[in-house]
């Protein structure tokens, strides 16, 4: 059984008064075992919709997904048991006033009531935030926000880690950071990105161009071959 | 995006005697205050609740700066009610409905700021159970509260931020210029965490297709 998994998806928009009907991404096969890929392309190409089918967010307007065998469609909650989802902004992630009551939430479906707190403290001190964890999440600086959103998704132990551009908001300082975490965790790790150093961390990488994967191969030949789809663009 | 922030949904830490008294007085006192408004109609009383609120939260040990930053955020909508009432009803009426209005906000800040939101959610829980019978889900109700909470300081952040950008392009009297971007802004927030948490799976339906993995009741 494939990890991840997308056969003949297509996913459409309909028509409105503005627009006709359009697909925004089409994936005849696809199947995803690497512990680390990466998905490279322009803003508008499809990749954050890739990203949202893999968690159940999107689902496909015809064609599967699987995660570990379940249909994202039919066992949407199981599979998000299963597949956390980091976004870029982690404000929008963090959903209580503090990043320990955020990760008390986490654990409110996965862990008794009176062990919640003790629990959430373990996984503070395991990202370094522990100091972190009363204050205002509006207080915290952006690296320290995405790490606080990267430890509530995580505090359920999923088994898959899906990023949608998490370093698009962080200083190099954070941005290395959150590389360097995200390179110990056990986690399988599907990640989209502009960011080209990020990405050479992977082992498979993906570009989506135009509502399609156009390659699909090792970070080195994927950065060079999204280059080359860059510049050809510009002339 | 300006982190601007109203104090009402930020629990504060402390050891007072409000932050020790069962999460269930504490509401029963909110409820019963925001009922009792209904029936003050001399505005000496309106004002000497008002004043009983502020001795509590005095009490509360939790800082004149920040009761000053309740009452200074919902001030110009208050004024204007304030205007509005004296006009229509006389200067007795509109005070007392304005100190009414002002003794809730700080009832209800007394809640909040004194427990912990995943106490606050873990009593919503267990006081909405008997509404499961009628469909309502318990653990989605406290979502929802808990939520809310957390979006007034976003809210206010974001007018502020749409206050600050009409001014430097000259448009601070353009009520189209503030009123548009903060709806839109709050609109995209909304689905953002609605995103957020459908991803997270929390407010998840449990249905025999989407099996739960719960270990706990609450």
């Amino acid at each position: 059984m494939s990890a991840l998994e997308l056969r003949d998806v297509v996913v459409r928009i309909p028509s409105d008064d503005e627009r006709p009907a359009r697909t925004i991404l089409e994936v005849p096969s696809l199947r995803l075992d690497e512990p680390r890929i990466g998905v490279l392309g322009a803003n508008g190409s499809g990749k954050s919709t890739l990203l949202r089918l893999l968690n159940g967010l999107q689902e496909p307007s015809s064609g599967t997904v699987t995660v570990h065998g379940r249909d994202t469609r039919r066992e949407g909650r199981a599979v998000r048991a299963e597949v956390g989802f980091v976004f870029t902004d982690p404000l929008s992630q963090l959903v209580m006033p503090t990043g320990r009551e955020d990760l008390e939430l986490s654990l409110r479906r996965t862990v008794p009531r009176k062990e919640r707190r003790t629990r959430a403290e373990e996984i503070l001190r395991r990202f370094g935030l522990l100091h972190l964890a009363d204050q205002s999440v509006y207080e915290l600086s952006g690296g320290e926000r995405q790490l606080m959103a990267l430890a509530s998704v995580l505090a359920v132990e999923p088994r898959v880690l899906v990023l949608d551009e998490p370093s698009t908001l962080l200083d190099l300082r954070n941005r290395e950071l959150l590389r360097r975490t995200l390179s110990g965790l056990p986690q399988q790790i599907v990640l989209a990105t502009h960011d080209l150093e990020l990405v050479l961390d992977m082992e498979r990488v993906l570009v989506v161009e135009d509502a399609r994967v156009v390659f699909d191969g090792g970070a080195e030949a994927a950065v060079a071959h999204y280059r080359r789809l860059c510049l050809a663009e510009r002339a | 995006m300006s982190t601007a922030r109203y104090p009402l949904g930020d629990y504060v830490p402390g050891e007072s005697w409000l932050h020790r008294a069962p999460l269930g007085v504490k509401f029963l006192g909110v409820l019963l205050l925001g009922l009792g408004t209904f029936w003050l109609k001399s505005w000496g009383a309106s004002v000497a609740v008002l004043a009983l609120m502020v001795l509590l939260f005095a009490s509360a040990r939790l800082g004149a700066r920040r009761l000053l930053r309740l009452l200074a955020g919902p001030a110009p909508l208050l004024l204007a009610v304030l205007v509005f009432q004296w006009w229509q009803l006389g200067p007795a009426q509109a005070v007392s409905i304005v100190a009414n209005v002002y003794a809730c906000i700080v009832a209800a800040s007394l809640l909040t700021l004194t427990t912990p939101v995943p106490a606050l959610l873990d009593g919503v829980v267990s006081a909405a159970r008997p509404l499961k019978r009628i469909g309502v889900d318990p653990e989605r109700l406290a979502l929802v509260i808990a939520i809310t909470l957390r979006s007034i300081p976003y809210l206010i952040g974001t007018f502020s931020a749409v206050r600050d950008a009409a001014r430097a392009r000259g448009l601070e009297r353009n009520p189209r210029a503030r009123a548009m971007p903060v709806l839109i802004a709050s609109v995209a927030y909304a689905q953002r965490t609605g995103d957020a948490l459908a991803a997270r799976g929390l407010g998840d339906a449990v249905t025999p297709e989407n099996p739960t993995r719960d270990r706990t009741a609450s």
